[in-house]
């Protein structure tokens, strides 16, 4: 598929995701769903606190890379110049501290999350690092039109697996499916930022896929785990995929804001 | 607070699943996170991100890559728990009844190291712990929600960083696939001796239904360096790693980030790097969690798996036996105590209706050959010339076998004469030819004892070795009866010289130890490896002049106690060797 193709699809996704209420992968009556706000609906619970457990990319992530890092970023040629013109002191001067602390990037950085549903369909993530927050909207509950934004404007909806039994995926507020589900956002109406703090470039035409799913470990400890796909036309050859996960606090311990840094 | 994962078999067997995911498909890995570590492999002592106790540190950092020119090493595989982190292509589908259509494995080739995985939907139990172990583990699998959940245990010791950094054979692992569309993530925790917080980590895989690359991948070990001496393992002695400070300066970080450790994986751990004061977090301290125990016979049980052709062990209740039964009769290698013979002899009759003709014992010791008397007893011997048919009417029983050091050792203890051997070498092998197989008993001088002698069953490829290999602990050296840590490590290479593995270094000729699990020659290696660096290490003590008391406090196996557990009465046997004695 080439990435026109790609682009256009994932646009037309968009479009169906903002004018749809919420629903499952695939078409299925939900009568009931319609009741139901997507707070009432969600098959899973990723509200709370939660900490970054940085296992990956410790070096890209921990530690501010050298200019010219960009290992394991599928960067074009034109997004490599970019950053390989990386300047944090132009960064900083310009006052755009927060460029690397965009949805495309904020999920790697170390820090701690606190999930919250602001009204029954908005769901509120605010991060410590950065004081950032993103707000995933369900159904029709997307705001109008807006200037660009770090955070961009996130579509959300639940996925829910398939029941072993119906023709169809089971959707939301219907025939009850195995438990378990996962929540789907596409975020758009991007800023320009960075990917990694040391100027690794997105384009405001990015569009981020995400799916946040939880697993529980047998010794009880919950994970959180968001998988982000960043599509750019501008600066990526391929999508760029990376996982990211999160355990469980019991509380706010730990929970420290501090503002966006350059370097 | 400290969970316990100690479930009963029911749990970890799952129940049977219903097919509400389908991961079937050709994925291909996408390597957008810690590129640097998983294709060309980071630098030695790069622990970064790695919650790892000081023991793991210990082990990596007494890793020398050189290890891994020699023969048996070369064609290691990746094991379960580290395979997907690396370079591979992955092709997975469902095998299914094809009466009732029920799922009953989930499969999956991995390109890399052509490894075929079966995780079981059946519900069937986990193997027993003293079953062997394999680089893929053994994995049981359940659909929770959108995720297929897997439990894997069995797995062989190997990496979770590919600079030395391992997991060890206590390992057991959870993960989740989780298909969202055309992608796949791959979450794995595993649960290790060496890390003191479960290591978590996540894969991205996209659905590739086009790949045409390359399925299998060829291993065949060479001769890389001709003039190794022989025995040799590649390591540095504590404190002589020279490439900890480099690598800290190739990553410019400061030398103590690059250690790694719980603390490092937090995000406190970036602000503590600025020099924030920051609450502490315990560091590289014990697991906090306990590691899942499958179950075993109890002390006083016994239990049968089969090895391979015609060769069984019988575990439980002392040393193992080996048992290899057919139309002539049965062999036992070792006889356990006398307090288990009704049970050997009871698991005995369900095996085979055959008599016992031999046994051979590995040594003198009470938890390996106590049960000479009464297992003789319920065998035979048979003769021929003036005396046809069988002499049970003498009640002879059967023969018992052994180096002429296992007689004198017991009659020097005053063990009672029913239990002596009735045939005895010297120098050996003493040769057997016995249900259609050669067997050869070989004698392994001056290593757990005097007596040593392991014992090769040609056609089945098995090995009996006695207690030069067990896999549950360190080597008992019993030096005031002849033992030797040089015959402990000339002993073992003696059994790789005489094993030829299958492909990756696993199965071929199996090899039943003194106690513990059934292995190959990657368990052998493994010990090996382990036996020559401690003897290294406490050699390089004495050359220093440390008396036994310093060597014992500087705990030259600190990073082999929490999987063979306290290391003192090992050192000290190893210290006496080589300080004089039986050598």
């Amino acid at each position: 598929m080439n990435r026109a193709v790609r682009y256009a699809l994932i646009t037309t996704c968009l479009v169906w995701i903002s004018s749809a209420p919420a629903r499952a992968q695939g078409p299925g009556p939900a009568p009931a769903a319609a009741q139901r706000t997507a707070k009432a609906a969600a098959p899973i619970d990723i509200t709370g606190y939660w900490v970054s457990v940085i296992t990956e990319d410790w070096r890209h992530r921990m530690a501010t890379p050298r200019k010219g890092d960009y290992e394991s970023v599928p960067l074009n040629a034109e997004a490599r110049r970019a950053a390989n013109a990386w300047d944090p002191a132009q960064v900083e001067a310009a006052g755009e501290q927060c460029k690397a602390y965009g949805a495309p990037a904020i999920m790697r950085m170390p820090g701690r999350l606190n999930i919250a549903w602001e009204n029954d369909s908005v769901l509120k993530i605010d991060f410590d690092a950065g004081t950032q927050t993103r707000r995933f909207y369900f159904g029709s509950s997307r705001p109008a039109a807006s200037e660009a934004s770090w955070q961009g404007v996130s579509a959300a909806q639940w996925e829910i697996p398939v029941s072993p039994n119906a023709r169809g995926p089971a959707a939301v507020g219907g025939a009850a499916g195995p438990p378990g589900g996962a929540m789907k956002a596409i975020t758009t109406n991007l800023r320009p930022g960075f990917l990694r703090k040391n100027g690794v470039p997105y384009s405001k035409d990015a569009v981020i896929t995400e799916w946040f799913d939880l697993v529980k470990a047998p010794d009880g400890d919950q994970w959180l785990i968001v998988k982000t796909v960043v599509d750019d036309p501008q600066y990526l050859t391929t999508p760029f995929i990376t996982s990211t996960h999160f355990k469980k606090q019991a509380g706010a311990t730990g929970w420290n804001p501090t503002p966006c840094e350059a370097r | 607070m400290t969970v316990s994962l100690i479930l009963p078999l029911a749990m970890l067997a799952g129940v049977p699943a219903f097919a509400q995911i389908d991961l079937q498909g050709t994925w291909g890995p996408r390597y957008h996170e810690d590129q640097e570590d998983r294709i060309p492999g980071t630098y030695m002592g790069d622990y970064v991100g790695m919650p790892i106790t000081d023991e793991g540190r210990l082990r990596g950092e007494a890793w020398d890559s050189s290890r891994l020119t020699m023969q048996e090493q070369q064609c290691r595989v990746h094991v379960s728990p580290y395979i997907y982190r690396g370079p591979l292509q992955l092709r997975i589908w469902e095998e299914r009844d094809p009466e009732s259509q029920r799922l009953i494995a989930i499969k999956q080739w991995i390109q890399n190291y052509q490894q075929l995985r079966t995780i079981w939907m059946d519900g069937r139990p986990h193997p027993s712990p003293n079953a062997a172990h394999t680089w893929m583990g053994f994995s049981t699998g359940k659909v929770e929600g959108n995720a297929l959940v897997v439990t894997t245990t069995h797995i062989k010791t190997g990496w979770i960083r590919r600079n030395g950094l391992v997991q060890s054979d206590r390992a057991t692992m959870t993960e989740y696939f989780i298909r969202h569309g055309d992608h796949l993530t791959h979450v794995r925790i595993l649960y290790d001796v060496y890390v003191s917080e479960p290591l978590m980590h996540t894969t991205d895989f996209v659905l590739d239904p086009y790949y045409r690359g390359n399925w299998i991948y060829p291993c065949e070990y060479v001769e890389e360096i001709a003039d190794r001496p022989k025995g040799q393992v590649p390591h540095f002695l504590p404190g002589q790693n020279p490439f900890l400070k480099e690598t800290a300066e190739k990553l410019g970080l400061p030398p103590e980030v690059v250690r790694g450790g719980a603390d490092t994986v937090y995000p406190e751990y970036r602000l503590k790097a600025k020099g924030a004061a920051v609450p502490a977090r315990p560091a590289s301290g014990t697991p906090k969690f306990d590691i899942v125990r499958i179950p075993g016979p109890g002390p006083n049980d016994v239990e049968v798996l089969p090895v391979q052709g015609d060769v069984y062990m019988i575990a439980g209740g002392g040393g193992n036996i080996a048992v290899q039964a057919g139309k002539q009769g049965v062999v036992l290698v070792d006889s356990k105590t006398p307090a288990i013979s009704d049970k050997v002899l009871a698991a005995l009759s369900k095996l085979t209706n055959a008599k016992t003709r031999y046994i051979i014992n590995t040594s003198a010791d009470p938890d390996h050959a106590g049960g000479n008397k009464s297992l003789r007893e319920a065998g035979v011997t048979i003769t021929g010339a003036n005396v046809t048919r069988d002499i049970a009417d003498a009640a002879a029983g059967a023969a018992i076998v052994s180096h002429e050091n296992v007689m004198n050792r017991m009659v020097a203890a005053k063990v009672a004469s029913p239990n002596w051997p009735t045939s005895t070498f010297n120098k050996g092998p003493k040769e057997l030819f016995f249900n259609g197989e050669p067997i050869e008993v070989i004698h392994i001088p001056n290593a757990h004892t005097d007596g040593d002698s392991i014992v090769h069953f040609r056609r089945s490829d098995v090995i009996a070795t006695g207690d030069i290999y067990v896999t549950d602990g360190y080597p008992v050296i019993d030096v005031a009866k002849g033992g030797n840590i040089q015959g402990i490590v000339d002993g073992i290479n003696r059994v790789l010289d005489m094993i030829i593995p299958d492909y990756g270094t696993e199965g071929g000729t199996m090899v039943i130890p003194g106690h513990g699990r059934i292995s190959d020659e990657a368990d052998v290696v493994e010990y090996r490896d382990m036996v020559t660096i401690v003897r290294d290490r406490v050699q390089d003590m004495i050359k220093k002049g440390m008396t036994l008391d310093q060597a014992k406090a500087a705990k030259p196996t600190r990073d082999y106690d929490p999987v063979y557990g306290p290391g003192d009465a090992f050192v000290e046997a190893v210290y006496r060797s080589l300080s004089g004695g039986n050598r």
